[in-house]
């Protein structure tokens, strides 16, 4: 009998799993396997493939590799050779073949070109394109630059060339030319190498701690202010403050830049008084962390506003009459009666905002883009600007998960210790009364 | 009568049924080519508009020769910005679904080759047939990476060195002195530290505003690594395949930014100003001195109200910085690229409409309209192009000068870094040697085995 209701509280709680399993464990799954490949644009997603350039065969000199070995390798070549000839007699017909044994037989080209050039002249010569390059593919004896979709069908091109190749050599060879990605711990070694890193972890702490305080102590002004003001007027301000949380972020930060930037109305008022224009967003490192903590300060206070406020409002009544009764000013109302009961909202909200601030970057982005310089690079953005935003298009995947990771991990310490710091075990306890 | 009737009626049907199956092998067969470009605007839109005409001459083509095809061209070009546009062609290729033909930066062919995004557009079309082989050898080969042509050069455009007239006489220049500044620049006679002296004379004279002297470009661009160059820098070891740091050069290129901005003639956050108010003050000679491309002609001239150009503004290479360096332009040609289909035809017919859109009369109509340059010296045969006094002129004056940012897996890496280094340098973070030192720690380490220190 028990069986029914059990499912109906699966069922209910359904939506909530599938949610969380797409949008929580499954990105951060990827984002871990991914953290630990080299995947770039350049090596693909969804595989790769085998192809000797000659970058692999310079990179090859410096792995010890046989140089003659190599400079075989390196020469794209095409020979009019018997079964080459034969090839193309069966399938383009025995004149061109003929036509071209007897002219060209046992000649070596250079390039795919001159071969064309030569076979152009032919009075046989095919009357397509397509078949010229075919006809000139079955001389081809190198395999520089072509791609193999396998491995064996690599190994066994390299055979084919007939060149005298250790089966350890064999392996370097099929091991460089591989285009795609492979599994690797090279990203965290990185990590620790690249000086910006420890640029932008003091940057994150920078901006996580003072939007974090800026956010939490405005939140509570606003919410303490609002409180003692009469109705209409608190909600007309509260709504005022909740404005930068409901716009839409692109037009919020044009509105900042409009607000700042060498044309904007900062720089025209004080202009009025001989002030010279200048951008007060990007002037200094100072001058932009003010704005990006602003900016994102503005938005979390409200959140904080309105959370506050209607933790104030479940503060019994009868206690601020009667602290008002025995004198009490609106300071030591605030101090020792809302503040004290304040302390659930305010540790939530503070940790909660960590959280977020963690890995919110949308507003720097669209505000300094982790400028001037990479001052305001915090790690999300970072993260962010390696994986999806980088300038030459070359984009890398596999950095970006491992800084990705990063936040994730340290995500889920911040989250347990917030945990235990708050007793959270103690907040959801059944109340006494009911026991 | 009756009996018959039946009969006659089955071979009715059978008729009509023969001749609509009749009908439908003669049909034409159906190609689908998608063209996506990216960076691409109205004053572009030849980009696309041009393999659109391509396709009906090689429908002609090809129906003379016996072949009923029937090529619809779907193009594509709103992206957002280039980087939208970038994983757009990525995640649509990684998928199955790649648009048949992108035009995109040639910086884009190192990278997509290796995922094998791209096929080598020489494998399809005959590279000693015209108009491929009318179009400039350099730009062909900036089409090209480990050897093989990818793509083909979709246009070209270079980045000059702007001077404003009216502000130069005002600071002493004659006429003919400033009708020989072109040539001067070439000779190495006018140096990046003849800038900085006249853009300072121009913000002393109070002829511009403080940090109007020299006013570059606001964001990150091929433009900088012009001034790497000015001062001996080289970016690819053609030897090797590796980039090249040259540490010398990197240092007085930052040093250059910096004593810019400490002379004044540069303002300190000049970077990241809005592209609009930046066009807008350079095309009105708020600057003295700038540097940006040749495309910005169509938009001084046109949206800016910038008239008689030529009477208010002089253009050069970017001058030489030092003895070692040279003065020069990069140009950063969009080139066709052709994707990787399942379908042999398909990739096949996409080279054809490549090759086609590639020749002069079609490419000098997006020339033109855009305020590029050609790709071909046989556009200046075409009146269109001869006549157009701008895309004559900078042709002759820069794009023969002009080299590229090398085609290399890491070269973006390598850009990014080198603008984060100057950016730093250029706020006054850093000093250029302590900019340069990070740069280098961080090339090391993200570059590894692919770069050379100097």
């Amino acid at each position: 009998m028990k069986k029914p209701s059990h499912l109906l509280g699966l069922g209910f709680m359904l939506p909530a799993l599938i949610v969380v399993v797409l949008f929580f464990l499954l990105p951060v799954f990827m984002t871990a396997g991914i953290a630990f490949t080299n995947m770039s644009t350049d090596t693909g997603i969804t595989g790769g493939a085998y192809e000797l350039t000659p970058n692999t065969i310079h990179n090859l000199r410096t792995q010890g590799v046989d140089n003659n070995l190599l400079a075989q390798l390196e020469t794209d070549v095409y020979r009019i050779d018997e079964p080459g000839l034969a090839a193309l007699a069966t399938d383009m017909g025995d004149k061109l073949a003929k036509e071209l044994g007897d002219t060209h037989g046992g000649v070596t080209f250079q390039s795919r070109r001159e071969l064309e050039r030569a076979i152009k002249k032919l009075k046989n010569k095919p009357r397509s394109t397509r078949k010229l390059k075919k006809a000139a593919a079955f001389f081809k004896r190198s395999i520089l630059n072509q791609r193999f979709e396998t491995e064996s069908e690599f190994v066994s091109a390299t055979r084919n060339l007939g060149l005298d190749l250790a089966p350890e050599h064999q392996e370097v060879l099929s091991k460089a030319s591989y285009t795609g990605w492979t599994w690797t711990t090279e990203n965290f070694s990185l990590m620790t190498k690249l000086p910006s890193t420890l640029r932008i972890a003091g940057n994150t702490v920078i901006y996580v701690f003072f939007t974090l305080t800026f956010n939490v102590s405005f939140g509570l002004f606003l919410a303490i202010t609002t409180f003692y003001l009469p109705g209409k007027a608190a909600a007309t301000f509260r709504t005022i403050w909740f404005l930068p949380r409901i716009l839409p972020p692109v037009i919020y930060v044009l509105m900042w830049k409009w607000l700042t930037w060498d044309t904007g109305f900062i720089s025209t008022f004080f202009g009025q008084f001989g002030v010279p224009a200048k951008n007060w967003m990007l002037d200094t490192n100072f001058h932009a962390w003010v704005v990006i903590i602003l900016i994102n300060g503005f938005v979390g206070a409200s959140m904080g506003m309105i959370l506050f406020s209607s933790a104030i409002r479940a503060i019994p009544a009868p206690m601020l009459y009667a602290s008002e009764v025995d004198g009490a000013t609106r300071w030591q109302q605030v101090r020792y009666i809302i503040l004290p009961q304040l302390r659930w909202p305010i540790l939530f909200i503070t940790s909660y905002q960590t959280l977020s601030l963690l890995t919110s970057f949308e507003y720097i982005f669209l505000a300094t883009d982790g400028g001037p310089g990479k001052a305001t690079e915090v790690w999300a953005l970072s993260a962010f600007h390696q994986a999806l935003a980088n300038y030459g298009g070359n984009l890398q995947y596999g950095y970006g998960a491992a800084l990705a990771l990063v936040l994730v991990i340290i995500g889920i310490i911040a989250s347990v210790g917030y945990l235990r710091v708050f007793n959270f075990k103690e907040l959801v306890a059944r109340p006494r009364i009911e026991q | 009568m009756t009996r018959s009737l039946p009969k006659l009626r089955i071979a009715a049907a059978a008729a009509a049924v023969a001749l609509s199956l009749g009908a439908g092998s003669a049909a034409a067969k159906d190609v689908n080519i998608k063209v996506w470009a990216g960076g691409t605007n109205e004053a572009d839109s030849y980009r696309m508009e041009n393999i659109e005409i391509a396709a009906e001459i090689l429908e002609r083509e090809l129906a003379l020769q016996g072949k009923d095809i029937d090529i619809k061209v779907e193009g594509k070009r709103d992206f957002g910005k280039w980087k939208e546009f970038k994983q757009a062609v990525q995640l649509a290729a990684e998928s199955g679904d790649a648009p048949n033909i992108v035009v995109t930066s040639h910086l884009d062919i190192a990278p997509w080759s290796k995922a094998g995004l791209i096929v080598p557009v020489e494998d399809y079309v005959d590279m000693d047939a015209w108009p491929i082989n009318s179009i400039y050898p350099n730009l062909m080969e900036i089409a090209s990476y480990n050897g093989v042509t990818f793509g083909l050069p979709q246009d070209a455009e270079s980045r000059p060195f702007f001077f404003w007239k009216d502000t130069l006489k005002k600071i002493g220049y004659s006429d003919a002195q400033i009708e020989a500044l072109p040539e001067k620049v070439e000779n190495k006679e006018y140096k990046l530290t003849d800038v900085l002296a006249d853009a300072k004379k121009a913000v002393d004279m109070g002829l511009v505003e403080k940090g109007y002297g020299f006013y570059p470009r606001p964001s990150n661009g091929p433009d900088y690594a012009q001034f790497y160059q000015s001062f001996g820098g080289k970016m690819l070891d053609k030897d090797t395949g590796k980039l090249i740091l040259d540490k010398k050069s990197m240092t007085e290129f930052y040093q250059f930014f910096i004593d810019a901005v400490e002379a004044g003639v540069t303002r300190k956050n000049h970077l990241g100003t809005d592209w609009g108010q930046w066009y807008s003050e350079v095309a009105t000679g708020k600057a003295a001195l700038w540097h940006g491309g040749t495309w910005h002609y169509a938009r001084y001239t046109a949206k800016e109200g910038l008239d008689d150009f030529f009477g208010k503004v002089q253009f050069s290479l970017i001058p030489a910085g030092d003895e070692d360096g040279r003065p020069n332009t990069i140009t950063q040609p969009l080139v066709y690229l052709v994707t990787k289909q399942n379908s042999e035809e398909d990739m096949e017919i996409a080279a054809e409409l490549v090759k086609i859109a590639s020749s002069p009369r079609l490419n000098t109509l997006h020339a033109i309209k855009s305020a590029h340059l050609g790709i071909s010296p046989e556009q200046g045969n075409i009146a269109l192009y001869a006549n157009d006094r701008w895309a004559s002129e900078a042709t002759e004056r820069l794009l023969v000068h002009a080299n590229a940012q090398p085609n290399h897996t890491a070269f973006g890496q390598f850009n990014q870094i080198m603008f984060k280094g100057l950016e730093t340098a250029w706020t006054g973070t850093k000093s250029a040697e302590d900019a340069v030192a990070e740069v280098e720690e961080e090339m090391k380490a993200a570059l590894g085995n692919m770069l050379i220190v100097r």
